[in-house]
């Protein structure tokens, strides 16, 4: 398309901008109630009066002063990708803190709309903005709406269209900051323009207040650009730091910031902001807070409340589960009464049936769990969640803002350790950042938590909810455990101090709610349908090849052939049950032999010397194995493992029955491998995606090695004391 | 909040038994650290402590010498809740230790 304007959405944290992204561009990105949600760049498009809109949606920043990771994502996109427009989402019923980021854009001069969001909040608070007046004074265009439901998104976007039509420059705006900083600043700027110090990229007395400001990211480019220059323009702004500091005792930034909200306030005051009526000064949400977040009150309802989710997932699941279940054996006797026998019929239903079946069986659980998880997420709970941890946090080495991670990584069970380890982008201490992404993939994610639901339905069925609720609880203490090793050790280091903003409560919209539930299961689904068909389809192989050899198969031929005959002499009802019995064992002799014979079962045999230690016997080896491709696939493996043999599949029993019938199985050995699956290496996505983020394979590979170990010793433990116990 | 009420409110506190810095240094009745306030209400902020790098991010978040704050969730000398500039940030004890704040003459 000719015409195409390139769009980024920018602004403070959940202020609703991926709110706005998804309306416009009819995606589903995840939106939550928690700043540091969206920690890269989301692109889409969409038309809108014959011009194609290509659109970013930045993560969340406070100031253009870069602290942490995705605040660097934002600042660069802004300024290396030189969109057309930026929509500025500010949220209207906290105008002042949200402004604090528009007059920093203002004066880098970015060609700015004001998108004015949440227009409905302020109302209902008492507060009537005017628009057009704050357009006037700041001197670019400001749109009233409301992202959530569209409103004035029409209007915000033929704002857009115009803008671009117009070819309408925008000049940066030029604040005072006071004697000694104004002074510095228009000594400083004549030299940065002179030597062309970063102008082709930046405003020249940006770049002076940038070098004032401290900002690392800035001073290093600039180094590396013109170094003696660069030192130059340092010293100088050392000296008016250094002045400042013994003076007022504050920082340049501190000045710097304060005459930015000071002409904020001085723009608010001229009639743009009206109060109607004088509400209280607390907001209701600061009236649960005091509640929800109480010393003592806190935690408790917390673990209420966590308690009340599993609750509410294991309760209303359990029928739709049983339905899975009938499908899949349904599915499974109508592939062997269809198919002819020979390889293609085993691996449809060991491989494919009861591999991925084993999986999509969880579905209903995983949607009630993820349901569950949404309420909490979009009433803004989680972040509550967040500030009461963050003092065990500290107590244990990391930091508030490793919580986030925690739990998006499963820490309410039911994430991924993938957008985890991402999400510690939020983190600015080094080593805080590593403790939480080596210990985030300890959490329950999507993908254990079916394995957990298995091994705990097939050994402990009486108490789902409790052993579920206890499972969490340990993968809580043992991560925080491992963090505080690790920076006892490997990361020694100061903790750093931890601010967030905490959104408000909100009532999340039914139709929300269905939307995340929906892209999660469905992602799970989606996941089982593909790489887990894919690797359940490898090991059925491995499992199956090489087969036996000619000798042994004529070996079970030849029993078949004597128990045949021996049974054929003999009448009666009886005799044909023995003989039925006889044969089955044969069969699962057979079916034994060959899985010990294949590829897949001299690994796990080989691995069985170590493993017996922690009570696993080889079949569970095998399954271990392909969890390391993704943890769903445990769940199809065992299935796979446990049902190759299986001569009827019309009494074909559900993996949970067949594991607690199996005599390698015990309560033990089923906690034993319970506790090694939850902390076992991580799966090969989130490896890949540690090693990218803290930028070194070394750590990718400690994280195997130190995860495996510290779960095979727990697993020992386990095993060897319960067995004696027993 | 008065300066009497800032100073009696934490003193109330350590007679119920509970942990207050302020009860134990009456002396302080002036200036104080956000983490050693332990009732609610509006406080104005004296300076910010700590490095650089905190100093900038309290100052960006609005944290300035000179604004006022209002504090939700005390939480007694661990991380606490705050309001400012109409927006509600929790802190925790380090952050907390870094400001120092006072009675706020509004109340």
């Amino acid at each position: 398309m000719e015409n195409v304007i390139h769009l980024a959405l920018a602004g403070n944290p959940n202020a609703g901008k991926t709110t706005l992204f998804n309306f416009l561009t009819g995606a589903r990105q995840h939106v939550g109630n928690y700043p540091g949600i969206t920690v890269e760049q989301k692109e889409g498009c969409c038309i809108h009066d014959d011009f194609g809109l290509s659109i970013v949606d930045l993560p969340g920043t406070y100031s253009l002063t870069a602290y942490s990771a995705e605040e660097l994502v934002a600042r660069d996109y802004l300024v290396n990708n030189n969109p057309d427009v930026v929509i500025n989402v500010v949220d209207a019923s906290n105008l002042e803190r949200n402004l604090y980021l528009t007059s920093q854009f203002l004066e880098l001069g970015t060609p700015l709309i004001i998108a004015l969001n949440m227009v409905d909040v302020a109302e209902s608070r008492g507060f009537v903005i005017d628009a057009e007046k704050l357009s006037e004074l700041i001197g670019v265009p400001v749109v009233p709406i409301v992202a959530r439901s569209g409103k004035g998104v029409n209007a915000l976007l033929d704002q857009v269209v115009t803008m671009v039509r117009d070819k309408k420059q925008t000049e940066p705006i030029l604040l005072r900051y006071g004697s000694d900083i104004d002074q510095v600043l228009t000594q400083i700027t004549p030299v940065i323009t002179e030597h062309g110090l970063l102008t082709s990229t930046y405003p020249a007395r940006w770049v002076g207040v940038k070098l004032l400001e401290n900002d690392k990211q800035i001073i290093s480019i600039a180094q590396e650009e013109q170094p003696e220059i660069t030192q130059q323009l340092l010293d100088q702004c050392e000296k008016v730091a250094t002045h400042l500091k013994t003076t007022a005792g504050v920082y340049p930034e501190s000045v710097v910031a304060d005459h930015r909200y000071g002409f904020i306030k001085s723009i608010l005051r001229q009639n743009v902001v009206t109060q109607k009526f004088v509400g209280d000064r607390l907001y209701t949400s600061d009236r649960i807070d005091k509640i929800v977040t109480h010393r003592f009150l806190g935690p408790l309802i917390m673990a209420a409340v966590l308690f009340g989710l599993y609750y509410f997932t294991f309760t209303f699941s359990g029928s739709l589960v049983g339905a899975f279940e009938s499908t899949f054996a349904f599915l499974s006797s109508t592939a062997n009464n269809l198919l002819p026998d020979g390889p293609i019929k085993s691996m449809v239903i060991s491989g494919i049936i009861d591999g991925v079946g084993g999986v999509m069986g969880f579905v209903p659980i995983i949607m009630f769990m993820f349901f569950g998880i949404a309420i909490l997420e979009d009433s803004g709970y989680l972040a509550r969640v967040a500030f009461m941890m963050d003092r065990i946090f500290h107590t244990f080495g990391l930091h508030g803002s490793s919580v986030m991670p925690f739990i998006v990584s499963g820490g309410i069970a039911g994430g991924c350790a993938v957008p985890g380890v991402m999400a510690t982008r939020t983190l600015r201490s080094p080593r805080e950042r590593l403790a939480t992404l080596l210990t985030v993939p300890f959490m329950n994610c999507g993908a254990k938590l079916p394995v957990l639901t298995l091994i705990i339905g097939a050994f402990f069925a009486d108490h789902q909810a409790v052993y579920m609720f206890f499972a969490t609880l340990l993968a809580w203490m043992v991560a925080l455990c491992a963090a505080k090793f690790l920076r006892l050790t490997v990361l020694r280091g100061e903790s750093t101090p931890f601010v967030m903003e905490l959104p408000p409560y909100r009532f999340p919209t039914f139709r929300g709610l269905l939307i995340h539930t929906w892209e999660r299961t469905w992602q799970y689904m989606k996941k089982a349908g593909t790489v887990i068909l894919g690797i359940s389809i490898l090991l059925w192989a491995m499992m199956t090849y090489p087969s036996l050899p000619e000798s042994q198969v004529a070996k079970f031929e030849q029993q078949h052939q004597e128990i045949a005959t021996s049974y054929q002499k003999t009448d009666g009802e009886q005799s044909e049950q023995a003989y039925e019995m006889a044969l089955q064992e044969l069969q699962s002799q057979e079916a034994m032999t060959r899985l010990r014979h294949s590829l897949a079962g001299r690994i796990g045999l080989a691995m069985e010397n170590l493993t017996q230690l922690a009570g696993i016997d080889w079949r569970t080896n095998i399954a271990l194995l392909g969890g390391f491709a993704a943890k769903e696939v445990i769940i199809s493996t065992l299935g796979t493992a446990y049902s190759l043999g299986e001569v009827d599949p019309e009494e074909s029993t559900p993996l949970k029955v067949r594991l607690a019938e199996d005599p390698n199985w015990n309560p033990v050995v089923a906690l034993a491998v319970l506790v090694f699956i939850m902390f076992y290496a991580p799966c090969f996505v989130t490896v890949v995606c540690i090693a990218k983020e803290s930028g070194s394979w070394k750590w990718a590979f400690f994280s195997i090695g130190f995860n495996t170990t510290l779960a095979f010793l727990m697993a020992v433990g386990i095993f060897q004391l319960g067995t004696m116990l027993a | 909040m008065s300066d009497k009420q800032f100073a009696k409110s934490c003193h109330l506190f350590k007679k119920i038994g509970k942990r207050c810095v302020q009860g134990k240094k009456k002396r302080h009745v002036g200036i104080r650290p956000l983490s050693d306030t332990c009732c609610c209400g509006r406080l104005k902020v004296c300076s910010v402590q700590g490095d650089r790098e905190t100093c900038a991010r309290m100052a960006h978040m609005g944290v300035l010498p000179g604004s006022e704050l209002e504090l939700v969730c005390p939480n007694t000398g661990s991380q606490c809740m705050v309001k400012i500039n109409g927006s509600t940030l929790s802190l925790d004890h380090i952050a907390a230790t870094n400001i120092m704040v006072t009675a706020s003459e509004q109340g």
